[in-house]
């Protein structure tokens, strides 16, 4: 991992961000909106790779917490007066219980015993969230949720959204090189050797889970702020499935694959979706091309060839 | 960083691929969206309504419609909401359609109707879910429904089942809003007509649930006088499976909405019980009047099979599409909206009406009897009483209240 | 809770004797899976899949012959055809990938889920369809005095068959015992000079045929439709994982478990039924966090 950015790294940085900040003056209003979609999922799928890429989790059922989290906001909004920006806080909070909840009783299992475990755990939420009419609307959700007029447009949405998304990847990218993030990839390594350290694994891999599902959480609120909707999808196994898909296809030992794997897969169903209703086949066809071709995810592909002296940014001994 | 310049280049290119795709169009007909799932489970009544669509158009535009041709366009929402709404946004922000037309699944109904039909005011027509919220409490200028909805559908069970002398109810479906809401509709209907039946328990699986002999079971072993079981497509066949090979409907009488949908019996041929009570707004042999056979003749020679209920709903969503344009005099969408409220037109099954107060179409409901047929390989509906829209609608004042709260 | 009180034991029995049946099917399915688990080391989401193709292909093989031959022709005939289909995706594509990362692996086999999905709907549209029982398994008995469908029976005496045949296949012939080897270490079956792909190859073939029998069996129940992967690829999950990853006998212990607390779970709290195979995962693995019986991951 680089210690420090060159100029020529920070002019990159801001030449993209310059980027994405003037598209939406010269973008169809659609592809804005899909952007911001992109954000979301991107958010969520990096979230999930900070547990899944850099923690060696198998963190099976991260949409509980992006939907724990977009419930809490859309229910603040809708049943109580409080303001907007205590709704917005509180949604990142909740799933980070939630998620120290379940993260308290999983971390003592293993692989797949562990992704099973968040399974059977995750989909109780869901089962509440699917039957408790009064309060969630049950199967039906709740929609049309209004937002405060200053970001209701699409652009402006885009905005807030670009925002949070920038301030969030700025402190993953923090985390990940502070000394906590180099424990954790030590830990996926080799945990033995860890414990054997002094390293209290299971209080890290706890912590790791907790600040994932925190910022699952603020997915789940943008997520929100974009389609104004909450529906018990967002907490069922498929999506954790699919955003698990996210972090693989763009390359789970990067800092910025899932985002790549993030738009690869909702551009994909976006616009592959409008020409056949045989999409989720080309999909998977896509898929298996890119497993065969490319075996480190997009992005670790395109790491190797800018730099083919070095592995990507987090490479592990794999 | 490269590979960061790199990710810059190819999603740039991308964005100039995908960019270029929509083109813009002269003098343009009139565009109907239309999203629903054409995958998984539902995707037999997505078809089936899209056919329906589809022989409408056919004979709608050798005509035009103010000298247009009405052109639709479909999106496969994978019974999923967000995708729903993706592929609604897009179709609207993108494609510019005219009106939207979907779905059966009713989160996405109400999703699309609120986040999408209000806010960018494009009007929805909703033509197979069932959910009474969708015109009812949920109901605003921009939505209109061409199905029967579970009020409707309630309503009728509640009122054929006050005419039986039935006292002791057990009430069981599917856990889900539609079984819950048809569940909710039969019941306050029925105690209004009949206050003294009760309902001597209650039992609720999860969609789609595979065995349903130990929940059967455990209904017979109450012995309730009647049961009413509130469940709906490919559980329905689960259902009809499960009193067929447990000899339910001889021991106790069952009344289930779309019982004698034609899509549930078809399949079961032989094995379908007979003697269920059921509901239905279409069948292809009922009315049997000559529009009907028309349409039928029509449906089968297009598409080789009879017509459904979803083909019908999607039929007469072609016909209130193209009259209320016609009578608009523009393709305007606030006009358009004017012009459908309160329209009558011809369709399959008589005059129809699209209500002005709360934009639900109006609909006769015939109830019968499972019984097999020497006529086809499968079972029909048979002894069929058609009650008439009013008799099973909701008031406007009803819906009014609902929409007030 | 008001059906407790009278609660006989005729009741008891025939839900005991419904959850048992239901279980036979479940652990004919979840089988497969944990055999391609011990062996591969694969969670095969695309199982669910190869259930459905069995189901459809059980519908299509029926209803071209007709009768009650059909029905036994294509119970043994539509595994077959799961199985070569399994063969095909092993040979030509799954193959190439065995020294690849676990986590790819999975990507495949989710990949495999999506395209399968589609070429179903393409083959056999979106109707819904269904498959007759022979005439002597229609209808019901009564067992206790309660109604009990003659077909659950049925499933009752074809789930033992099925576990004695896997016990005698593992146990007594050379190939299982490869495979069984392989799962504990394929490195060593690989140095003793045993094609390590070819038994891999084996093992995901007959885990898939077994999925394809699932599908077969229980066609007669239930609506054969698409979606059917979706609907029984996680409860499998749960079910192998409580029993312990890879041990096909945990997938006996887990489907017994499943049925079982499905069946009462309706009778005892209705209204819950829906959460019932969750909480008992939940409880089992905080209980055993490897499953009940032994694991070999």
């Amino acid at each position: 991992m680089r210690d420090s950015f060159s100029l020529k790294t920070i002019g990159f940085l801001a030449a993209i961000f310059a980027l994405v900040l003037v598209l939406p003056l010269v973008i169809p209003r659609f592809y804005t909106y899909t952007l911001a979609l992109i954000y979301v999922m991107a958010l969520l799928a990096m979230s999930l790779n900070l547990v899944v890429g850099h923690g060696g989790l198998f963190q099976f059922h991260h949409a509980a917490f992006y939907g724990v989290g977009a419930y809490t906001f859309a229910l603040i909004l809708t049943k109580t007066a409080m303001p907007f920006w205590i709704a917005f806080v509180a949604g990142p909070l909740a799933a980070g219980l939630t998620g120290c909840l379940i993260g308290g009783f999983c971390v003592r299992l293993t692989t797949l015993y562990f992704g099973m475990l968040q399974i059977a755990l995750g989909s109780l939420i869901w089962a509440i969230v699917f039957r408790w009419y009064s309060l969630t609307g049950g199967d039906d959700g709740i929609h049309g949720i209004d937002m405060p007029s200053c970001i209701s447009s699409t652009n402006a949405s885009y905005y807030f959204i670009l925002v949070i998304f920038t301030l969030c990847l700025i402190i993953l990218y923090l985390i990940l090189k502070s000394p906590f993030g180099i424990t954790l990839r030590a830990i996926r390594d080799n945990p033995e050797r860890c414990e054997t350290v002094g390293i209290n694994v299971n209080l890290h891999k706890l912590a790791a889970i907790v600040i994932s599902t925190l910022f699952a959480g603020i997915a789940g609120v943008l997520f929100v702020v974009v389609e104004r909707s909450v529906f018990p999808d967002l907490l069922f196994w498929i999506l954790s499935l699919e955003v698990f898909i996210m972090c693989l296809l763009g390359g789970w030992f990067t800092f910025s694959g899932p985002i790549l794997g993030a738009a690869i897969i909702v551009s994909l169903r976006t616009f592959v979706g409008t020409y056949t209703e045989y999409w989720t086949l080309i999909l998977g066809v896509i898929l298996i091309l890119l497993i065969f071709f490319l075996p480190e995810g997009v992005m670790g592909f395109l790491a190797q060839k800018a730099r083919p002296h070095e592995r990507g940014l987090t490479a592990g001994e794999k | 960083m490269k590979r960061l310049l790199l990710l810059v280049v190819c999603s740039m290119a991308c964005a100039g691929l995908l960019l270029s795709a929509p083109a813009a169009h002269a003098a343009r007909p009139i565009k109907v969206g239309i999203i629903d799932c054409y995958s998984g489970p539902p995707a037999v009544y997505g078809k089936d309504a899209l056919n329906g669509f589809k022989l409408a158009l056919k004979d709608i535009n050798k005509k035009g419609v103010l000298g247009r041709k009405i052109q639709f366009t479909t999106r496969d929402t994978k019974f999923k909401v967000d995708i729903a709404l993706n592929m609604a946004k897009e179709l609207v922000m993108r494609e510019d359609v005219d009106v939207l037309v979907g779905t059966i699944n009713s989160g996405a109904a109400l999703a699309v109707s609120a986040a999408v039909a209000k806010k960018e005011k494009v009007p929805l027509i909703v033509w197979i879910s069932k959910s009474e919220r969708i015109t009812g409490e949920k109901g605003h200028r921009y939505v209109f429904s061409c199905g029967e909805n579970t009020a409707m559908a309630g309503k009728a069970g509640g009122v054929a089942l006050s005419k039986k002398p039935y006292v002791k109810y057990w009430i069981a479906g599917d856990d889900y809003e539609y079984g819950h809401a048809i569940a909710n509709a039969a019941w306050r209907n029925l105690k209004k007509l009949k206050p003294d039946v009760k309902v001597i328990g209650k039992s609720w699986w999860k969609p789609g649930e595979p065995d349903l002999a130990p929940y059967i079971t455990s209904i017979l072993a109450k012995k309730p006088d009647a049961v009413i079981f509130c469940t709906g497509g490919r559980s329905m066949t689960n259902v009809m499976k499960a009193i067929k090979a447990t000899g339910m409907a001889e021991k106790v009488p069952i009344w289930i909405h779309t019982a004698t949908d034609h899509a549930v019996l078809k399949p079961l041929g032989p094995e379908a019980p007979e003697g269920v009570m059921g509901t239905m707004d279409y069948h292809f042999y009922y009315p049997d009047i000559p529009a009907n056979r028309a349409f039928v003749k029509a449906f089968e020679a297009a598409y080789g099979n009879p017509p459904g209920f979803p083909a019908f709903h999607g039929y007469i969503t072609a016909r209130f599409i193209a009259a209320a344009f016609r009578k608009a005099g523009s393709v305007d969408k606030e006009k358009f909206i004017n012009a459908l409220e309160g329209l009558k037109i011809a369709s399959p099954v008589g005059q129809i009406e699209m209500r002005k107060c709360d934009h639900q179409v109006v609909l006769p409901m015939y109830l019968g009897v499972t019984k097999k047929s020497p006529k086809y390989n499968f079972a029909i509906s048979s002894n069929i009483i058609t009650l008439t829209g009013d008799e099973v609608m909701p008031t406007c004042a009803e819906i009014m209240k609902a929409r007030g709260k | 809770m008001e059906i407790i009180g009278d609660l006989t034991f005729a009741g008891l029995a025939s839900h005991l004797l419904v959850g048992l049946s239901r279980a036979m099917i479940l652990f004919i399915v979840t089988s497969g899976l944990s055999f391609v688990l011990g062996v591969l080391r694969v969670p095969n989401i695309a199982h669910g899949s190869l259930y459905m193709i069995g189901a459809f292909v059980a519908f299509s093989i029926s209803h071209a012959i007709g009768g009650n031959t059909g029905f036994w022709v294509a119970l043994l005939l539509s595994p077959v055809v799961v199985g070569l289909v399994a063969l095909i995706a092993e040979r030509s594509l799954f193959c190439h990938l065995y020294e690849r990362e676990h986590l790819m692996l999975l990507l495949f086999t989710f990949a495999l889920m999506l395209i399968l999905g589609d070429l179903v709907k393409m083959f056999w549209g979106a109707d819904y369809r269904s498959i007759m029982a022979p005439k002597y398994l229609r209808g019901s008995i009564n067992i206790f005095d309660s109604p009990f469908p003659k077909y659950n029976l049925f499933l009752l005496v074809i789930g033992p068959i099925v576990a004695v045949l896997l016990w005698l296949f593992s146990n007594k012939t050379k190939m299982g015992k490869i495979a069984r080897a392989a799962a504990v270490d394929r490195e060593m079956v690989g140095a003793i000079g045993i094609n390590v792909s070819w038994v891999f190859a084996f093992a995901f073939v007959l885990g898939c045929l077994l999925a394809g029998l699932g599908g077969a069996l229980v066609s007669p129940t239930v609506s054969v439709t698409l979606g059917m992967d979706h609907d029984i690829i996680m409860e499998a999950f749960l079910i192998v994982t409580i029993g312990g990853l890879g041990n096909m006998w945990g997938a006996l212990v887990g489907s017994l478990l499943f049925g079982i607390t499905q069946s009462f779970g309706v009778l005892f709290w209705p209204q819950f039924a829906i959460v019932f195979p969750y909480l008992a995962v939940v409880i089992v693995l905080i209980w055993k966090p490897t499953g009940m019986l032994k694991s070999v991951w």
